[in-house]
Formats: structure tokens, sequence, C-alpha cells
């Protein structure tokens, strides 16, 4: 991968040089040099995601015609987060390299960095929530898939009789019920009812009993009183970018990275259902006069408008496959309930490709995006760790061993 | 019709080989069913043998002459599904007969479909009307079968209430609240230790349903997956499971928590949920998913990879719930209290390691073994980390004032026992903290050490008591009676030593240690003696001026002063350990008493017997009451 070549031979440049110059007075002049280098990667990577590749489209699934309006990695699709997240790792390490290689832990110790460190670990740690939740946002993400892809199976058969028409019907059904139920925001609440209560069921009302078994194994994974939208607040409330032109030292690369993170995070949660998502900020303010904040700002207006729009409209999360899904889904279902047999089905059958090709993007993509998600949060504890011995370091410096 | 009954399970579409004796059998049953003096119920009876006979029938045969018979079973068919779904009971919980007749029509229908899809009339208006109306009861059917299907799994499904359950209530039973100013010497000994895992119940895999039931779940999976409704199946079927085994967290007293919400945790309470979070883990994994596997693979195993899939989706949440919490652990603060507990933490990981790669063997399963295998290296590391941690403290643990009279500090009863307990996990830590090395090479001892004492958790050990020595060192140095010091020390180390003597340390940090600080012990005694004694006793030493009888008066008036402060001093120094004191007071007599009645002896003509302050005799037991940690005064007792 592009991203992944950056960042080795960006460490390599990095450790090389200190290495050079680490008995030279130069010292300040590279540190300042990093920095700069470590914002215009952060802007590249950003930029990118910005603006969909042009050449995107040439991509292995390139030959559909949807491709054709909607590039492989459009904004909020499966493979733009895969891309973002990437871009993450890759800004990840460089903050790494610039913050911990070859620093004097003592600068820990002093302002501003004694009041940011604790801060990003803070973030880092609310982060490393998000993530999980996350996590089974994309497991629910997948369970839509596979009802979607049930409708698929159904309706892919020819000629569509009245039974594939009820099989379709019923699992995007309970997809849809799945969804709505979602955006509710009420699934901690209605969890802890867990009882199975079959023995009252008649034909008719078993239905609903199934479907709502269904829900149940959906509750979250995460304590019932977090909150997605809480704890993004939370990592963004103290986000404040260092003042005065005057260069800050460490404090402006601490800034960047945790804004990189929580723009990252705050993308996740308004893509990815996961819970307790009332509220969530529509924007986090970034100063537009730093060179590298133009792209993520750039990404956070458009986002913030989608999710606008969510909000006005009640879709469940702003991946562009669930929209896509969900909409496929009610239009599958307004087929079905004015379905007669035998019928029309041409206008069906561009839709159920259309789905299908939806359930493959997932199926190809979540489980690696999921994945990729885990790698983000090892990541973070892995880098908490090293800043947290830095900090001992300064801690143990300060009242040393006698022996 | 009793023998369709025996196994619903095996109920499948049949074989070829005596299709013409069917076929033979059922020209007759037309034949009699057209004769106009058959009564209803034996019309009935002949309907169903039909039925009976045509499950066995091939289906590709061309015994589906024409489109009304296809038309009349299914509508037979057809009526046996219907007929459930106005009925308010559940059909396998209303017999085997029933159910097995229900799946019988199932696939009556199937073949019907088929026959209907290869006919060569098959693009006739009948034929695709037929067809579609059969579409539409398989679809009914299977509707209603995965309601029977969950209807059986939530009806059986054994609900184990290990006896531990009862650790619900176990808040406060282990009182781990081993600050390292707890001075109790039994604060750690026997609190932390593990319970002796390995309980009969937790060895055996257990049955999630009801063994009776799986030819009926079987039943239903065969009859889906022939129908092509496996999604169907698996997603309900999984679904269950995994709601099943979130719930059964919740029985194990396994909250879900956030990692942010773990980190700010009070250490009471989190101790308490780590406990519970050990026995849930090792019960989950080595006998409920094992027992999850083994039914998955009983029900869906002739499918093929499809049962590890959805083994591996029923738990993977649950499994990733449990791992952060272990994350959480990891990454935590790296209090020496939570040692104990990581150590149990990490081993009861590395003990379920081989049975997480085999439940989870399959490619997808990957993503969770991987997970556990990095929890398990990261708890190795914090342990690691958390013990060194802990030598830091012990070295730098601050000193404010000196203990009084001279007693075992608490720092060094809470730093023996806790090593005490280290050694109970002595593989674990030998394993995690090879290699490892602290500035303590430079430790004198660390060059004789023999061979076999050699491992690294001996090193470590040794390290950490020496750190404990240097600290004691400089709290000792808080004390302005030198003498008062050596006793300090003295009392400390053989404190160490005894704890080392008495306990599984002995092999680990050998006899070499404990000569070492026996004689390092010794010679604090020695120091004090000679700071308190010798002086002392010089006053009764010979000298050239002995014979003046002044000096002589005077100089033993001296020695009863200074032995009457001693006294004073030191009975209210404290030597706990009673064999410790009584050896140093007996040295002490031996030494002073013997002074004593020589200078008394020689001297008798100078210091008469009226002039004697206190007889050999009454000096003996006086030193008998030194270390006792009273102070008494001697004039004040004496009788004189």
């Amino acid at each position: 991968m592009r991203a992944t070549d950056n960042q080795g031979s960006f460490l390599n440049r990095i450790s090389i040089r200190r290495n050079q110059v680490v008995s030279m007075d130069g010292n300040h002049e590279q540190e300042l040099e990093d920095l700069e280098l470590f914002q215009k990667h952060v802007a590249d990577r950003f930029s990118d995601l910005l603006l969909p590749q042009p050449s995107s489209s040439s991509s292995a699934s390139g030959d559909s015609p949807a491709d054709a309006t909607s590039p492989a990695d459009a904004l909020l699709s499966i493979a733009w987060f895969r891309k973002l997240l990437d871009a993450f790792l890759c800004c990840e390490a460089e903050f790494k390299a610039v913050l911990v290689m070859g620093r004097d832990p003592a600068q820990f110790a002093k302002a501003p960095l004694d009041r940011l460190i604790p801060e990003l670990l803070d973030r880092a740690v609310k982060a490393l929530d998000v993530c999980n939740a996350i996590t089974h946002g994309v497991e629910l993400v997948r369970h839509w898939q596979k009802l979607a892809q049930i409708a698929v199976t159904a309706l892919e058969q020819r000629p569509i009789g009245e039974g594939q028409v009820r099989r379709a019907k019923k699992a995007l059904t309970t997809l849809l019920t799945s969804m709505a139920f979602d955006d509710k925001e009420s699934h901690h609440g209605k969890s802890t009812d867990r009882n199975w209560s079959f023995g009252r069921r008649g034909g008719g009302a078993a239905n609903k009993d199934k479907t709502a078994g269904n829900f149940r194994s959906l509750s979250w994974n995460v304590a019932k009183s977090w909150s997605a939208s809480k704890q993004i607040q939370a990592m963004s409330s103290n986000l404040i970018a260092p003042r005065g032109g005057e260069p800050t030292g460490l404090a402006l690369p601490v800034y960047v990275m945790s804004t990189v993170l929580v723009f990252v995070m705050w993308a996740l949660v308004a893509a990815i259902p996961c819970q307790e998502r009332t509220g969530l900020p529509t924007h986090f303010p970034v100063p537009r006069q730093l060179g590298w904040a133009q792209p993520v700002i750039g990404l956070q207006e458009k986002i913030g408008e989608e999710w606008k729009k969510k909000e006005k409209k009640g879709t469940c999360g702003l991946l562009e496959e669930i929209q896509k899904m969900e909409k496929l889904s009610q239009g599958l279902v307004e087929f079905a309930d004015g379905f007669q047999f035998p019928a029309e089905t041409d206008d069906v059958a561009a839709m159920v490709a259309e789905l299908a090709e939806i359930c493959g993007k997932m199926e190809e993509g979540l489980v690696p995006l999921q994945q990729q998600v885990r790698e983000v949060f090892h990541r973070i504890v892995r880098s908490r760790a090293e800043v947290l011995d830095v900090l001992d370091q300064v801690g143990k410096l300060s009242t040393p061993v006698p022996y | 019709m009793g023998d369709v009954m025996e196994d619903l399970s095996s109920i499948t579409p049949t074989n070829e080989c005596e299709e013409h004796v069917f076929i033979a059998a059922r020209h007759m049953l037309k034949a009699l069913g057209a004769s106009k003096n058959v009564s209803n119920d034996l019309r009935r009876l002949l309907a169903d043998v039909d039925i009976h006979l045509s499950r066995r029938t091939n289906i590709t045969e061309t015994v589906l002459d024409g489109t009304r018979e296809v038309e009349e079973r299914l509508k037979l068919a057809q009526e046996k599904v219907m007929r459930w779904e106005s009925n308010r009971s559940m059909i396998w919980a209303s017999g085997h007969e029933e159910a097995s007749e229900y799946l019988q029509a199932v696939y009556e229908i199937q073949r019907l479909m088929e026959s209907l899809r290869s006919s060569p009339s098959s693009s006739s208006g009948k034929q695709k009307e037929l067809l579609d109306r059969a579409h539409s009861v398989l679809q009914m059917a299977m509707e209603r079968l995965e309601l029977e299907l969950l209807h059986i799994l939530a009806q059986n499904k054994q609900s184990f209430e290990p006896e531990y359950v009862s650790f619900r209530s176990c808040e406060e039973d282990f009182v781990s609240d081993v600050s390292i100013v707890s001075t109790e010497d039994e604060s750690i000994g026997d609190t932390s230790r593990r319970d002796s895992s390995g309980t009969e119940s937790e060895n055996h895999i257990v049955d999630l349903v009801h063994p009776d039931i799986i030819s009926y779940i079987k039943s239903i999976a065969n009859v889906m997956f022939a129908s092509h409704y496996d999604q169907e199946f698996c997603h309900a079927f999984t679904n269950f499971w995994k709601d099943a085994l979130d719930e059964y967290f919740f029985t194990l007293g396994i909250d879900k928590l956030s990692i942010e919400g773990l980190l700010k945790m009070e250490w009471n309470c989190l101790n308490c949920k780590i406990n519970k979070w050990i026995r849930a883990v090792k019960f989950i994994i080595r006998v409920y998913l094992a027992g999850e596997k083994r039914l998955f693979d009983q029900v869906l195993g002739e499918f093929g990879s499809v049962y590890s899939t959805c083994f591996v989706e029923a738990s993977k949440g649950s499994m990733l719930c449990m791992l952060n919490f272990g994350e959480a652990m990891a990454i935590g603060t790296r209090r020496p209290e939570k040692l104990f507990k990581l150590l149990d933490m990490y081993e009861v990981l590395a003990d379920l390691l081989q049975d997480v790669d085999s439940l989870f063997s399959s490619e997808i399963g990957s993503f969770i073994r991987t997970e556990f295998h990095e929890l398990l290296m990261k708890l190795g590391d914090t342990v690691r980390a958390t013990f060194m941690e802990f030598g830091h403290e012990v070295a730098l643990y601050p000193s404010t004032n000196p203990c009084n009279r001279g007693v075992v500090h608490p720092l060094t009863k809470y730093v023996m026992n806790y090593i005490n307990v280290i050694v109970e996990y002595a593989s674990s830590l030998n394993l995690l903290l090879g290699g490892v090395q602290d500035g303590a090479e430079l430790v004198p001892f660390d060059q004789n050490i023999s061979l076999d004492n050699f491992c690294p958790l001996a090193h470590h050990l040794r390290s950490l008591m020496s750190y404990l020595e240097h600290n004691l060192d400089k709290k000792s140095r808080l004390y302005k009676d030198s003498s008062l010091k050596h006793i300090f020390m003295m009392n400390n180390l053989y404190y160490m030593v005894q704890k080392v003597r008495v306990s599984k340390l002995v092999t680990l940090v050998g006899g070499e240690w404990i000569r070492e600080y026996t004689a390092k012990f010794q010679n604090h005694a020695t120091n004090y003696e000679r700071g308190t004694w010798k002086p002392v006793l010089s006053l009764l030493m010979d000298d050239e001026n002995k014979t003046r009888k002044s000096i002589l008066k005077e100089r033993y008036r001296s020695f009863n002063i200074s032995f009457e402060e001693v006294y004073k001093n030191q009975t209210g120094w404290f030597i706990p350990d009673t064999e410790l004191r009584k050896d140093l007071q007996i040295s002490i007599s031996q030494k002073v008493i013997h002074a004593y009645r020589t200078f008394i002896g020689k001297n008798s003509s100078v210091i008469d017997e009226k002039h004697i302050k206190y007889t050999a005799d009454e000096l003996e037991n006086f030193l008998f009451d030194l270390f006792e940690g009273s102070p008494m005064r001697l004039h004040s007792i004496h009788k004189r």
C-alpha cells in the first residue's frame, strides 16, 4: 500500500537523521522540520480522503455500471473508511516518532505537555471504547448483510413467485425493523428483558416474538450507560489549538494528532451504528488558518451535513452501504407489498442486483474493516503505553534510585 | 406406520432401489381409491399410505404423470402445512408423529417442486402456477420451522448454575486490599492464593440442550438445508446461541463495562470483578463453548464449514467482550497489589490457550485466536512491568520517622509476605522474567550463587530483597542512637531470613542467601554489643591505676550509672522474636557478668559488700529485661 510505504520511509528518515544530529546544536531546527513534515503528511493524507481518487474506478470491482457514478471509495463507503483508518495508523506512527523518539523525557513534565499529555491519554482511553462500540456496530451491519443476502437469494430466483417474495419480505422487514430500532437508540433500555416468552405464542403473534428475539442478540456489548455521542463530546471538549504564531513545540503535534483521532472516531460513530448517538456534535472547531486542517475541515463539513440530514431522515448510519441497503430494502418491501403473481420483475431485478452488489461489498469489506478497527485499538493501546513509559521515566528521574 | 417414528433426523428424501415396488403399490392404491364402495375412513388411510409411499419414490421418475396428480399431492401437503398455521400449539411439542408428518409434507413439497421444474412442460401456465404455490407453501413451512426451532431451543436450553454462581456474593470475601502499608503478617499470605482450580464440573463438556432433542434440531436443519433455507436456519440458530451466551455472562455476574470505567474503578471492586472474570472465562471457554461447538457440530457438521463459521459468529461478540476486560486490566496502573490478580489472569489464559486454539481453529476463528494470544502477551508484559514496579517501590518507599522501639518495619513484613505469595507463581514468573535485566547485577551475592538457584525469579527476588535491605539501611539512619539502629537492622534482617527459611523461598533463593543474611544480622548484633557495651565494660577493665581506690570506686559508680542508663533505654526496645531476644540477652550477659564478677572479685578489697549496688545475679536478671518492649527504671524497682 502507498500509505504504508510512506510510513516506512518516513520513520527511516527520522531515525537516521536523529542519529546524525543527536550531538549537534541544530536539534531545534530538526524538530521544526520534522513537525512541518508531519503536518504536511497529515494534510496530504486527508486531502486524498477528501477527493475521491479518479483512478479508483479502475479497481478490481470496477466493471459494474454503478461505479461510474460512485467511485469505489466514495466518501463514507466501507472502502473510504478503510482508507481513513490506514491514514490514521500512518499519522499515528509519525506522531509517535515526533513525540517520543529521541525526545528528552523531561519535556513531558513541563508546560504545556504536562497538561496536554494526560489529556491525550484520556482521549486515547475514550477512543478505545469507541473502537469497541464500532467493532460491535460492524457486527450488527454484518447481521443486516445476512438478512439482505437472504432477500437477494430469494429474489434472484426466476420466476419470482409469491413464496420468494414472502421470503424476501420477511428478511427485509426484520432488517428494516432492526435498522429503525437501532435508530431509536433504545437498545440498552429494552435488552434487560431477557426472557424468551414462547408460552403464549400463536401463529400470527409468533412473528413478532421472533423479530424481537433477533434484536436481543444485538444488545450492545458495552456498558449500559455508555454513550457514543457523550464520548465524542468529551474527547473534543478540551481540544484547543495552541495559541500564538510562535513555534509551540510539541503542543502542536499533540493537537494535530488529537484532532485526527477525534475526527476519525467521530466519523466512525456517525457512519456505523453504535450505542446512543443522540446529540452527536456535527462539528468541532478546527482553526482554518492551519494548513493541515483544511482537508479535515472539508471532510467534517461534508459529513456534518450528512449527519444533519440523517437526524431529520432517520437513517441508521451514514455508511454509504448502509444507506443504500436501507433504501433498496424499503423499495423491495414496497414491491413485495404490491406483488401479484405473475408480475413484471425487470425493475426489481435492478434493485436486487444493486443489493447484491452492496452485500458483496460488505462481504468483502466488513471483516477487514472490523480487523482494522481492532488494529487501531491495539495501536492506541501500544502508543499509550509508550507515552506512559516516558512519563514513568520522568517520574523516576525526579526521584532517582540511589544505587 | 410406527416405524417412521424412530429418529426424526433420519427423515430425508430416500433412494431409488425399491421404486418399482412402490410404483406398483401406488397404482393399486389409486385403483382402490377410485373404487366407489370404500368408506371415508379407509379412503383417508389410503391417502396417507399413498403419501408415505410417495416419500420413498424417486422424484425424477416419470411417475408424476400428470399435472393433476401433482396438484393433488401438493394440495395434500399444503393442507398439512396449513393445518398448523391456525393451530396455536407447537408441532414438535405435539409429539414425534406430528413432527414426522410435517417433515414429510415439506419433503413432499420439495419433491413436487423439483419434478415441476424438471418436467418437460414446465413453462406451461399451470405448471408455473403450481410451482409458485409450492414455493408459497414451502415458505410458510420454513417460517414455521424457524419458529419451531427457536421454540425447541428455548424450551430445552439447559441452564447450568455452576456451584460458583454463588460467588456473585463474593464481594468482600477476598480481603486483598494489600496496600503497601498493611502490617499484619497474614495480610496477603493466605488471601490472594488462587482458588484450587479444576473442580470436576470445569473439566467436562456440558450439553447446551437436552441430548434427546438434538435429533429434533437436526431434523429441522436437514429439511431447511434441503430446501435451500440454510441461511435462515443458520441465522436463527446462531443468533439464538449468541443471545444465550450473552445471557449467560449476565448469569455469571459479568457486567459489560467500558474500558474507561474499568480504569477508574476502585481496586476492591475491580478485584471482585477479576475473580468473577477468571471463573467465568474458565467455565465459558473450557466447558460452555466446548459444549456449544459440539452442538454446532452435531447439528451442522455434515454441511461442511458452515458449522465452524456459525460457531464463531455465535461466540465472537462475547469473546471480544471478555477479552476487552483483559485489555483494560493490561493497560491499567501497575500497582503492586494488582500483581497476583494479573498473574491469576495470565495463568488462566495461558491455561486456556490450547482450548482456544482448538475452539477457533478455523480460518474465520483466527481473529479470536490472535486476539487471545495477543492479550496473553500483553498481560504477561503487564505482570512483568508490575513486578519491576514493585521493586522500584520497595527501593523508594519513603522513610519519615524511625520505627518505634526498633521493631520490624511494616515494609519488611509487606515485602516478605508479598514475596512468599510470589513464589506460588514461580513457573509463570520465571517464564515472564527470563531475560529481563535490572540494575541488580551489581549486588555482590550474585557472584557466588549456586547454579541450581539461577532462575530468573530467584535472581529478581534476591534483587528485591537487596532493595529492601538498602531501604532499611536508609531508614536505620533515622535513629539517633546507633545501637538502636543495629537492633532495628538485626530485627528486620532476622525477620527476612526467618521468612525465607520457613517457606518455599528457601529452595528458590538458596542456602547461600540465608548464610549471607544470617551473617548480616549477626554482624549487626555484634555491632550493637560493641556500641552499647564496650564503653560500659571498659569501666571494669584493668588498667595501670588499679591501686588507686578512689579511681576504682569512681569507675564502679560510673559503671552502675551507665548500666542503669542502658537498662532504662533498652528495656523499652523490642526484639519481637523470643529466640533472637534470648540469644542476644545471653550473649550480653555472658560478657557483662563475666567482666563484672572479675572486677568485683579482683577489687573486693576496695569495693566491699556494702558498697556493692547490684549482685552479679541481680545484674543478670536485669539483662533479661532488655528488649522486652516496656521501658523500666532500675532505681524504682530496686530494693535499696
